[in-house]
C-alpha cells in the first residue's frame, strides 16, 4: 500500500550525516553496540561501504531521510545465500510505518536482486522492534545473554531469521 | 590422552601466515571455514594475521615446527569488548593427538589473563570436529541455524557456542 508521505529509495553516500546523527540519539544508540564518536563513525563508515552494492535502502518522510536499512552482504561464496542486516529510525518518525516499508522493500530488495534466502538480524532484549520483526515473520534462532556490557550490566542479544 | 613431549605453545608472529597458507592449501581443510577459494582464504587468513599484533594469536610447535595455529577475533566496540571469538586449526598430521584440546585451552586461558574477557564464542559449520572438544571443554550451544552454509552442495547449519569464564 502507497504511503502518503513514505518513499523508499537505494542509499547513497550523502546519508552517511543522517545516519552519524541518529546513532548519536541516545535512545537510538542503546540498541547498538557503540559508545562514542569514534566507534559510531566506524561503524557508519561500513555501514555506507555496502552503498555501493546497492545493498542499502534510504525511507524518506516527504522526501528527508528517516530511516536506513542495509544488508550485509556475505563475501564468501558459501554464505551468500543469507545475509545479516541492520536497520535504524530516526527516533522522531516511530511509530509511522517508516521501519515496516523500509523493512519490507529490504526484504524485496534481498530476495530479488541478490536471491537472498535467509535473512538474518541481531536485536538486543528489550528493544521495542522486536514486536516489529515479529510481525514480518522473524523468529529467535539464538540467544546470547551477555552480549552488551555497560556500566556494569548486562543486555542480551536475541538472533532472529526469516526464511525468504 | 597425552601431548607430545616436544610440545610446545607461542605468541603467533606474521611469519606464521605462511604455516596458516599451508594448512588451507588443501580444498578440503576449508570445508569448516567460511571460505573457500584461494581469493577468499587469502583474505580469510590476512585478516586471522592481523590479530598477531595484539598478541591475540597462538601457534602450536612440535620439534620447533608449527603444527596448530589459533586465534581471538578481539571485539572492536567497548561495549562488546568484554568477549571475543575464536577459530583454531591443527595440520591434519598431528590430528588426534590432544593438540587441538590444549590450543583451546591456552586460548582461552590467553582471553581470561590477557584480554579479561568474561566469555569466548565459536562459530562451527556443519558436522565440525571441534564440537565434542569444545562440548569437553564446558561450552555451551547459544545459537543454531539451520542452511546457514554450503558444503560439499548441502545446505548445512552453523553453531555457536559460548564458555564463560565467570
Amino acid at each position: 500500500m502507497n504511503h502518503p508521505h513514505l518513499s523508499v529509495r537505494i542509499g547513497v553516500a550523502t546519508d552517511q550525516a543522517c545516519l552519524i546523527e541518529w546513532l548519536q540519539q541516545p535512545n537510538v544508540l542503546q540498541w547498538f553496540p557503540l559508545s562514542d564518536m569514534r566507534e559510531i563513525e566506524d561503524a557508519a563508515r561500513i555501514w555506507m561501504s555496502y552503498a555501493n552494492y546497492g545493498a542499502f535502502l534510504t525511507v524518506l518522510w516527504d522526501g528527508v531521510p528517516c530511516g536506513m536499512a542495509t544488508l550485509y552482504l556475505q563475501p564468501f561464496k558459501k554464505l551468500a545465500h543469507q545475509c545479516l542486516f541492520a536497520v535504524i529510525v530516526d527516533e522522531r518518525y516511530r511509530g509511522k510505518g517508516a521501519g515496516t516499508l523500509l523493512l519490507n522493500e529490504l526484504m524485496r530488495l534481498a530476495k530479488e536482486q541478490f536471491k537472498i534466502e535467509l535473512l538474518h538480524l541481531e536485536v538486543y532484549e528489550g528493544n521495542p522492534a522486536i514486536r516489529l520483526y515479529e510481525r514480518l515473520g522473524f523468529r529467535k534462532y539464538g540467544y546470547q545473554r551477555h552480549f552488551i556490557k555497560e556500566e556494569g550490566c548486562y543486555r542480551a542479544k536475541l538472533m532472529m531469521q526469516r526464511r525468504l | 590422552m597425552t601431548l607430545p613431549d616436544d610440545f610446545d605453545i607461542r605468541y603467533a608472529v606474521p611469519e606464521d601466515l605462511e604455516f596458516l597458507t599451508a594448512c588451507f592449501t588443501n580444498p578440503q581443510e576449508r570445508a569448516p571455514f567460511p571460505f573457500e577459494t584461494d581469493s577468499e582464504t587469502e583474505e580469510a587468513l590476512k585478516n586471522w594475521i592481523g590479530f598477531v599484533k595484539y598478541k591475540a594469536g597462538l601457534t602450536g610447535m612440535l620439534s620447533g615446527v608449527p603444527c596448530a595455529a589459533g586465534v581471538l577475533y578481539l571485539m572492536p566496540y567497548r561495549k562488546v569488548a568484554h568477549h571475543c571469538s575464536f577459530y583454531v586449526i591443527v595440520a591434519p598430521e598431528h590430528r588426534r593427538k590432544g593438540i587441538g584440546f590444549s590450543m583451546v585451552k591456552n586460548l582461552l586461558h590467553l582471553a581470561k589473563t590477557r584480554f579479561h574477557h568474561e566469555s569466548v564464542h565459536a562459530e562451527l559449520f556443519g558436522a565440525n570436529p571441534l564440537q565434542p572438544i569444545l562440548t569437553r571443554q564446558g561450552f555451551e550451544v547459544f545459537a543454531h541455524q539451520e542452511d546457514y552454509v554450503h558444503l560439499s552442495g548441502r545446505q548445512e547449519p552453523r553453531t555457536l557456542m559460548e564458555y564463560f569464564f565467570v
